[in-house]
């Protein structure tokens, strides 16, 4: 379990090197001018760290949550949190590589594990976050195409991304015995006609935007479809329950990176006598951080090691993303308050890490469905909603 | 062509090194290690000669304690052959080392040995020169460029004030500089076969090598601190200091 440590040491050493070159305070430039990531993207597909989802026959590594989580932690313990890794790397590759067709996985996988090709993935809409069975962007198959009309909100990275992993109706929601039914995953082109969108006024420091997609009659080969028509809640529950992991990873990886900073502050800044960081009052607290961080990690790795079997890791999946979501914004808080007023200024760049640690409590699940989760299927409550 | 590259494990250069109290040695609590990185431009010239070759093999080396296993696997990650670990825990001088490498090249036969020029820890800069001597091979330290055609090496070297331009046959040592490459990344592929790469173990005592060392370390010492310097208010009084106070003019 947890992987090979040897593999984990050495794959930890690369992202090191690797940001090194392109670090933090890269990704910073990109976050404050909302520019590109290509160049890091690049030389992790160079490096075949992009494939970590791919099954072998189509460029990849091997379909490996373990490894992912890896990489998504470091990176984010280095301050590199790439939300790409979450989107296409989890979200696209996987629910392809496990549902796609022949044509499909051909067509997108080796660009995938190459970097060259980046998807974004949109479930969400104005009436359907939380209650993601509640979309109604439909679908409507017409000979050899099926043709778009709906709206999706807060999709991440569209202006960055080639392909939308679309999760569209296909049967309407009153003709459906499930609600989960009737509902399908589509591959669109960022660019095909009818599909536009607009930038939201989202307030995350990072490079990636939102945006609002509008589909007006738009056409898209039945080739596309990822999965069996009308059953794409396997493939969205295999992505979902990815994302939920890598993202846990990156919520842990962000604690690290602003507790690691309070730590070095809090051994050298005297404001009486002694450092700061001999005072209980705050050591005590960011030992507590670092310990819910390990702890985090720790149900991250099992999630992702329960995920690579090829078991449901449903339970361990949003048990990781919650913890790791509360663990890291306890984190990054302690090492702001460490960090006294100047916690609040750019150039020690904690304060920049807190609207993402933050948005991680709820999105892309809101702490309160995680814990719905819980409670009705691991707890066997009833439910209340 | 068999390419080999010994490699030493070294603090990390961004560690900031104490010296122990007794001044025996360093403080190694929270030390990271990693390959001396004159080493690690070793190996990446290894592979990129292999690779111009279109076939080849490179062997990895190293002398130290079995956990030193962690910085042959970094190096087979990026894409080395297999490995030798010399095992050994007991303190080696330079010229030790060149025997026990010298031992492994008698045994292996490399067409090449290239290896760093110096390790950054003890900065010797010894062991390729000692190992070229005990082996009778030409030597070329300090490369900055490596070109090989039919047993002929050809290696531009960087000297005080310029390069020069060294032609010899194979097999010999080469020591590089830091202008040679820059060293690839392991791949995660890379990192993925190198699980199962070939670390072979070699106790020391199996050489049957005099290797009493012939250096002694007495003690290490921290450099002292810098004193805070002083202001002058003027070119007089500089000057006047220079000649009264530090009598250097
Ligand atoms: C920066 C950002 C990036 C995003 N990226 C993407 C993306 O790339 N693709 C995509 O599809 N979506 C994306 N989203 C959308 C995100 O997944 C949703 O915002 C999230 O699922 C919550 O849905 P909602 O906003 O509709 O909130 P709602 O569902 O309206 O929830 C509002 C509140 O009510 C609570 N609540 C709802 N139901 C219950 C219940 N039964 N019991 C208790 N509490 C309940 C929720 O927990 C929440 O606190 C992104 C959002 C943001 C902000």
């Amino acid at each position: 379990m947890f992987g090979d440590l040897q593999e984990r040491e050495l794959i930890r050493e690369f992202v090191r090197q690797l940001t090194a070159k392109y670090g933090r305070a890269y990704w910073v430039e990109r976050a404050k001018s909302k520019g590109h990531l290509d160049e890091i993207w690049h030389e992790l597909g160079k490096a075949g760290y992009l494939g970590v989802t791919v099954p072998e026959e189509y460029g990849g590594s091997g379909t490996s949550m373990t490894r992912l989580a890896i990489l998504m932690e470091e990176l984010c313990t280095q301050g590199v949190p790439l939300l790409f890794l979450v989107i296409t790397t989890a979200m696209a590759a996987i629910p392809i590589a496990r549902h796609g067709n022949e044509e499909l996985k051909q067509r997108y996988l080796p660009a995938i594990a190459d970097g060259s090709k980046k998807f974004c993935f949109a479930v969400t809409e104005p009436d359907a976050g939380s209650n993601s069975f509640n979309i109604r962007t439909f679908a409507k198959q017409e000979g050899d195409y099926y043709v778009i009309k709906g709206q999706k909100v807060f999709i991440s990275g569209y202006d960055q991304a080639q392909h939308v992993l679309l999760v569209a109706r296909t049967t309407p929601a009153d003709q459906v015995k499930e609600k989960r039914h009737g509902i399908s995953l589509l591959v669109v082109d960022t660019n095909a006609p009818g599909l536009s969108a607009h930038p939201m006024d989202t307030q995350i420091f990072a490079p990636e935007r939102q945006f609002a997609l509008y589909f007006d009659e738009v056409r898209v080969p039945r080739a596309n479809l990822v999965g069996e028509e009308g059953r794409g809640f396997r493939a969205l529950f295999d992505a979902l329950n990815a994302e939920r992991i890598t993202v846990a990873a990156m919520a842990v990886g962000l604690g690290r990176f602003a507790l690691q900073k309070a730590v070095e502050y809090a051994k050298v800044r005297k404001v009486f006598d002694k450092p700061i960081g001999a005072y209980q009052g705050l050591a005590h607290p960011m030992a507590i951080a670092r310990t819910h961080l390990e702890l985090a990690s720790l149900m991250t790795h099992y999630a992702a090691h329960v995920f690579d079997a090829g078991q449901d890791a449903g339970m361990y999946a949003n048990m990781a993303k919650y913890a790791g979501a509360e663990a890291g914004i306890e984190a990054v808080d302690i090492a702001i308050e460490v960090h006294g007023g100047s916690g609040f200024t750019g150039e020690v760049d904690v304060i920049t890490v807190w609207p993402m640690a933050r948005l991680l409590r709820t999105v892309p699940v809101a702490r309160e469905m995680i814990l719905n989760y819980v409670a009705e299927h691991v707890l066997g409550l009833p439910r209340s909603y | 062509m068999k390419l080999l590259v010994p490699i030493k494990r070294v603090p990390d250069p961004a560690t900031t090194i104490q010296v122990r109290p007794d001044g025996t040695g360093i403080v190694t609590d929270n030390i990271k290690w990693v390959i001396n990185p004159f080493d690690e431009i070793a190996i990446e010239e290894a592979l990129r000669i292999k690779e111009r070759l279109g076939s080849g093999e490179v062997v990895l080396v190293t002398i130290g304690e079995k956990s030193w296993q962690e910085q042959l696997r970094t190096g087979l990650a990026m894409g080395a052959d297999r490995a030798i670990l010399v095992v050994n825990d007991k303190p080696l001088d330079t010229l030790a080392i060149a025997r026990v490498l010298a031992k492994v090249v008698a045994d292996e036969k490399p067409d090449l040995v290239i290896m760093g020029k110096q390790a950054i820890d003890d900065d010797s800069n010894q062991v390729g020169q000692m190992l070229a001597e005990l082996l009778g091979w030409p030597q070329a330290t300090f490369a900055s460029k490596v070109e090989i055609s039919d047993s002929v090496c050809t290696v531009v070297r960087e000297v005080d004030g310029g390069l020069e331009t060294v032609q010899f046959p194979l097999p010999a040592v080469i020591t590089t500089d830091l202008r040679l490459n820059e060293p690839r990344y392991a791949s995660l592929p890379g990192i993925m076969k190198a699980r199962k790469k070939e670390i072979k173990e070699i106790p020391v005592e199996n050489l049957g090598l005099d290797l009493a060392p012939k250096l002694k370390i007495k003690a290490l010492k921290a450099p002292p601190k810098r004193q805070a310097g002083r202001k002058v208010s003027s070119v007089q009084e500089l000057v006047h200091l220079l000649h009264t106070e530090a009598k250097v003019i």
